[in-house]
C-alpha cells in the first residue's frame, strides 16, 4: 500500500497514512536489516545511514527503493546528507551503541550526540514522526522476579549504557513536548533473530558447546524480543494514531525465565539438525554480583569489558508489559521463543556462520 | 591591634554579601562588611580589560580546578566581587530547578513563586533591561547563526542601565553597597578575614589582616553578634574550614564547564563587551553564548588550540571567543590547607559530561560557520581547526580528556542548603548547621549548577533569607 507524501499537520489530523519516505539510522545494524527489508515493501524510498561502504552494500542488494547515506551519526555533514531531498518522512532511529570497543565516552557520544542531531535534523525537514528504538536499560532491573517495567516505571538507570539511553530519551520527549517533531519511543528488551551480530553468534556457540553458564537459579525472568516482533511494532508505531508523545515497550508476549531461554536455544539448535552439549555450567548469584561490581568500577573510570557487563545484568530479572503496546498500536507478538531461535539458528546456518 | 564591634558582620561584598548588607542596614541594623579586595571605580577601568583581571580578579584571573582536564576559573576579588567583572547577564532561576531542589534537598519555602517575588523585589533595585536597538556584531552572529539552523535563541537581559551612551553595568558598588553605606553600614575594603571566632557553637567575630593603603598589614579583631560568611562558593568554605568548620562544607562543588571556539569572520567583530544572546535550543543541558573578546582573550583562546594561529591573531579584529558550557554530572571539593593561603579546588567531569561538551563543541562550530565564520579554533590541543562544515566531526575525537581546555566563570554549591542533613551543610535559610548564628548567604548555598548565569538567583536568595534572619533575630 502506498500513499503521497503528508505534511505534519495532515498526519496529525489523519493519524495513519504510512509515509511515503523514511529513513533509517543503524540501518546495518541487527534491527536495522530486519526494519529496512520491511520498509522497502511498502514505501517508496527508505533512506538509510550506515557506518561503512562495507555496509552500503548489504543494504543495497535489499531492493532498489533502499538508498545509501555512508557516514558516523555523529556527523553534522552526514546528517545532511541523510536528509537531503527528503521531507515528510518517518524516521526510525535506531543506531546505537551497546557494547563500546573500550571506552565508556562512545556510549554518550553516539546514543546521546547522535540522537540530538538526528532529531534536529528531522525536525527541520518536516518528519511526521520520529520512532525512537531505547532500551530495557534505563530501568534496570525488575525489584522482584514477579514484577513486569509498565510504561510508568520509575528510571532507574544501569551503567553507561542505561545513563545514555536515558539521556537520549529525555531528548526525544523534549523534542516532542515542545512540538518539533512528533515522536514515539519504543523500549526493546533483549534481541534475538536474523541479521544478529557476531556477539549473538558466540552465545549460540558457547550454549552449544555446554560452557554458557547459568548465573543464579536460573529462575530470573528475561523478556526477550524477536527482531520480526520488534519491526512489527515499529511500523504500527509509525502510524498509529495515539502513539506520538508515548514511549511503549515491545517484547515477546511473555517473559521466560534465564534457564527457559538457554533450553529453547538448545532445542533450536538441535531442531535445526546440531549436536548440544548437555552439560549446563552454573555459577552462583554472587558471582553475577561481583562481575556487575567490578563492571560499575571500570565504568566509573571510563572503562568498557563487554565479558564483565554481560555477566553482571545476567543475575537480574528484566521483564516488561506489552499491554500498552497491545491497547494503543494494534501490537501482537506473533513469533514464540522456540520459533524465533530457529530462524536465528537457520540464518546462521545459511550464512556458513560457526556455530 | 584594633578590634572593632558590630551587631552584623558580613564576610564578602560580591552579590549575596552587598544584598545582605543593604537588606539588613536599611532594617535598622548595624552592619559591617569586610572585603579582601580594594575598592576600585567601576568606570575607571575598560570591562574585561587587562588592567581590569589584574586590579579586581583573584589571581589576576589565573585560577583552577584540578582534575583531568584542570578547568580554569575566574573570581572577583575587589569590593562588589564578581559582580564586577561577570557579563552582567541576569536569569531567573528556572521554577523546574526550584521545585526540583526542594524536594531533593528538603528546603523549606523554596517554591518558584516565593524566589520570584523576592526577584521582582531585586528587579526593582536593579535595573534590568534588554539593549536598546540592534545588537552588537558578535551577539548577532549568535542570532544570525540560529535562524538559518531553525534554533532557538534569546536576548537575555543585563543588569544595564542606559541613560543615552553605552550603558553601564549595575554593579554591586553602584546599587546596593552604596545603599547599605546610605544607611549606616560600614565597609572596609582590604580586609581579609583569617578565621571564624568561636566560643562552642557561637561564633563571636572574626580575626582579619587588613592592608593599609600603601602601609603596613594590620590585624584586626572584629566582635559581632551574628556572621554572615558571603565569601562566595570557593572562599567561603575554605574561611570555614579555616575556623575548624567541616561537615559537608566544601565538598559538592558544582560548576558550568565551558568549552570555547575562536571564531574568524571576514569582517571586524565588536570586542568591548559580551554578547547578549544566547542559543537556548540545546536547554537545559547546553547553553551556547559568547565570551570576552578584547585582544588578550582573543590570544588566549586561540592559543588553546595549539594551532598555528598567528595569521588569525594578526587579524584579530576579526575574532570573536564564543562558549557551549554544560551542566555537568561531576563534582568537586574546595579544601583549606594549613599553611596555604589559597584552598585546593579540584573537580572531576564524568565521560557524561566531555561527551557533552563535545557535542556542545559541534554545534557551536555549527552555528558559527552558519552564521559565516571562516576559521574554527576550538579549545582544543592540536585542533582541528576546521574551516568546513564536513570537518566538525573531527571534535568528537580530538577532545578528549587530556586535550581539552576548559574554562568556568558559575561555580556554586559548596554549602548546600535545606533540611536534609546528610546533604547540606546548612539549613533552609542558610544558617551552617550546629552554629545558631553563623549564616552563608551566597552561590555556596545552591544547591546544585542552576545551567543559567547565577548572579539573579544568588540575590533573590540572600534577600529572602534575610528576610527569615530579621524575622527571628
Amino acid at each position: 500500500m502506498k500513499h503521497a507524501p503528508v505534511s505534519p499537520q495532515e498526519a496529525t489530523n489523519i493519524g495513519v497514512p504510512t509515509p511515503a519516505v523514511s529513513v533509517v539510522t543503524g540501518a546495518a545494524g541487527w534491527l536495522g536489516q530486519n526494519l529496512v527489508r520491511a520498509l522497502a515493501t511498502d514505501h517508496d524510498r527508505v533512506r538509510c545511514l550506515a557506518r561503512a561502504p562495507d555496509e552500503a552494500s548489504l543494504l543495497e542488494v535489499v531492493g532498489p527503493t533502499v538508498e545509501v547515506v555512508v557516514g558516523d551519526v555523529r556527523d553534522p555533514a552526514a546528517a545532511d546528507r541523510l536528509f537531503d531531498g527528503v521531507r515528510g518522512a518517518s524516521v526510525f532511529h535506531a543506531a546505537a551503541v551497546i557494547h563500546p570497543q573500550r571506552h565508556t565516552r562512545e556510549l554518550f557520544d553516539v546514543n546521546v550526540g547522535g540522537t540530538g542531531l538526528v532529531l534536529d535534523r528531522a525536525r527541520r525537514a518536516d518528519a511526521v514522526r520520529f520512532i525512537h528504538v531505547s532500551s530495557n536499560s534505563p530501568f534496570g532491573a525488575n525489584p522482584t522476579p514477579a514484577d513486569r517495567f509498565t510504561e510508568d516505571s520509575p528510571y532507574a538507570p544501569y551503567m553507561g549504557y542505561g545513563q545514555s539511553k536515558l539521556e537520549a530519551e529525555q531528548l526525544v520527549q523534549q523534542s516532542h513536548d515542545r512540538g518539533d517533531v512528533a515522536t514515539v519511543i519504543v523500549r526493546a528488551p533483549w534481541f534475538y533473530g536474523p541479521y544478529q551480530p557476531p556477539r549473538q553468534t558466540r552465545f549460540f556457540a558457547t550454549v552449544r558447546r555446554g560452557r554458557f553458564p547459568l548465573v543464579g537459579a536460573g529462575t530470573q525472568r528475561r523478556s526477550m524480543v524477536f527482531t520480526g516482533n520488534l519491526v512489527q511494532g515499529l511500523l504500527r508505531a509509525e502510524v498509529a494514531e495515539a502513539a506520538p508523545g508515548r514511549a511503549y515497550w515491545i517484547a515477546d508476549a511473555e517473559a521466560h525465565e534465564l534457564r527457559e531461554v538457554l533450553q529453547a536455544v538448545r532445542e533450536a539448535l538441535e531442531a535445526e539438525g546440531l549436536a548440544v552439549s548437555p552439560r549446563q555450567p552454573r555459577l552462583p548469584a554472587s558471582v553475577g554480583a561481583l562481575a556487575a561490581a567490578l563492571d560499575g568500577f571500570l565504568q566509573g573510570r571510563g572503562r568498557y569489558v563487554q565479558a564483565l557487563h554481560v555477566l553482571g545484568e545476567l543475575k537480574d530479572t528484566i521483564a516488561c508489559d506489552i499491554s500498552r503496546a497491545r491497547a494503543e498500536l494494534g501490537y501482537e507478538p506473533s513469533t514464540g521463543l522456540l520459533e524465533g531461535m530457529r530462524a536465528s539458528v537457520r540464518w546462521c546456518l545459511e550464512r556458513g556462520e560457526a556455530l | 591591634m584594633t578590634t572593632l564591634e558590630t551587631d552584623v558582620l558580613v564576610i564578602g561584598s560580591g552579590a549575596g554579601g552587598a544584598v545582605t548588607a543593604a537588606t539588613l542596614a536599611r532594617a535598622g541594623r548595624d552592619v559591617t562588611v569586610v572585603e579582601e579586595g580594594p575598592w576600585v571605580d567601576p568606570a575607571a577601568m575598560e570591562p574585561f580589560s587587562l588592567e581590569e583581571m589584574v586590579a579586581k580578579y583573584r589571581h589576576r584571573g589565573l585560577s583552577a580546578a584540578f582534575g583531568t582536564p584542570t578547568i580554569a576559573f575566574a573570581e572577583g576579588r575587589c569590593v562588589g566581587g564578581s559582580t564586577e567583572i561577570n557579563s552582567g547577564l541576569y536569569h531567573r532561576l528556572p521554577p523546574e530547578l526550584a521545585d526540583e531542589w526542594r524536594r531533593v534537598y528538603q528546603i523549606e519555602e523554596f517554591t518558584p513563586e516565593t524566589l520570584d517575588r523576592y526577584a521582582a523585589r531585586i528587579e526593582e533595585q536593579i535595573s534590568v533591561s534588554q539593549l536598546p536597538g540592534a545588537p552588537p556584531p558578535s551577539s548577532a552572529v549568535l542570532e544570525r547563526g540560529a535562524t538559518k539552523l531553525g534554533w532557538r535563541a534569546v536576548e537575555f537581559s543585563r543588569v544595564f542601565r542606559y541613560d543615552g551612551g553605552r550603558g553601564e553595568k549595575q554593579t554591586m558598588t553602584r546599587t546596593f553597597l552604596p545603599r547599605a553605606v546610605d544607611a549606616g553600614a560600614e565597609v572596609i575594603p582590604d580586609c581579609r578575614v583569617v578565621r571564624l571566632l568561636r566560643r562552642g557553637n557561637r561564633v563571636v567575630g572574626a580575626r582579619c589582616s587588613r592592608q593599609r593603603p600603601g602601609g603596613p598589614v594590620e590585624r584586626l579583631t572584629i566582635r559581632a553578634d551574628h556572621v554572615f560568611v558571603c565569601g562566595g562558593p570557593i572562599q567561603t568554605p575554605a574561611l570555614l574550614q579555616r575556623s575548624g568548620i567541616r561537615a559537608r562544607i566544601g565538598t559538592g562543588l558544582k560548576l558550568h564547564p565551558m568549552i570555547k571556539i575562536a571564531a574568524r569572520f571576514p569582517q571586524p567583530v565588536d570586542h568591548g563587551g559580551v554578547p547578549m544572546h544566547r542559543i537556548t535550543e540545546f536547554s537545559p543541558n547546553i547553553a551556547i553564548g559568547g565570551s570576552a573578546s578584547r585582544r588578550g582573550q582573543v590570544a588566549m583562546a586561540l592559543a588553546e588550540s595549539s594551532a598555528d594561529y598567528h595569521d588569525a591573531l594578526a587579524d584579530w579584529e576579526n575574532v570573536a571567543v564564543y562558549y557551549a558550557g554544560i551542566r555537568s554530572e561531576g563534582d568537586g571539593r574546595v579544601l583549606a590547607v594549613p599553611g596555604l593561603r589559597a584552598p585546593i579546588v579540584t573537580y572531576r567531569l564524568t565521560d557524561a559530561d566531555l561527551s557533552r561538551l563535545a557535542r556542545g563543541l559541534v554545534h557551536l562550530g555549527e552555528v558559527l560557520l552558519a552564521a559565516g565564520a571562516t576559521e574554527l579554533y576550538p579549545s582544543v590541543v592540536g585542533g582541528p581547526v576546521v574551516r568546513r562544515h564536513d570537518d566538525l566531526v573531527m571534535w568528537w575525537d580530538a577532545a578528549t580528556r587530556s586535550r581539552t581546555n576548559l574554562m568556568t566563570v558559575h561555580m556554586t554549591s559548596t554549602v548546600r542548603m535545606g533540611e536534609d542533613r546528610a546533604r547540606t551543610g546548612a539549613d533552609s535559610f542558610g544558617r551552617v548547621w550546629r552554629f545558631p548564628n553563623l549564616r552563608v548567604n551566597d552561590a555556596s548555598l545552591v544547591p546544585d549548577a542552576p545551567g543559567v548565569n547565577p548572579q539573579a538567583a544568588i540575590m533573590a536568595l540572600a534577600a529572602r533569607n534575610c528576610d527569615q534572619f530579621l524575622s527571628e533575630a
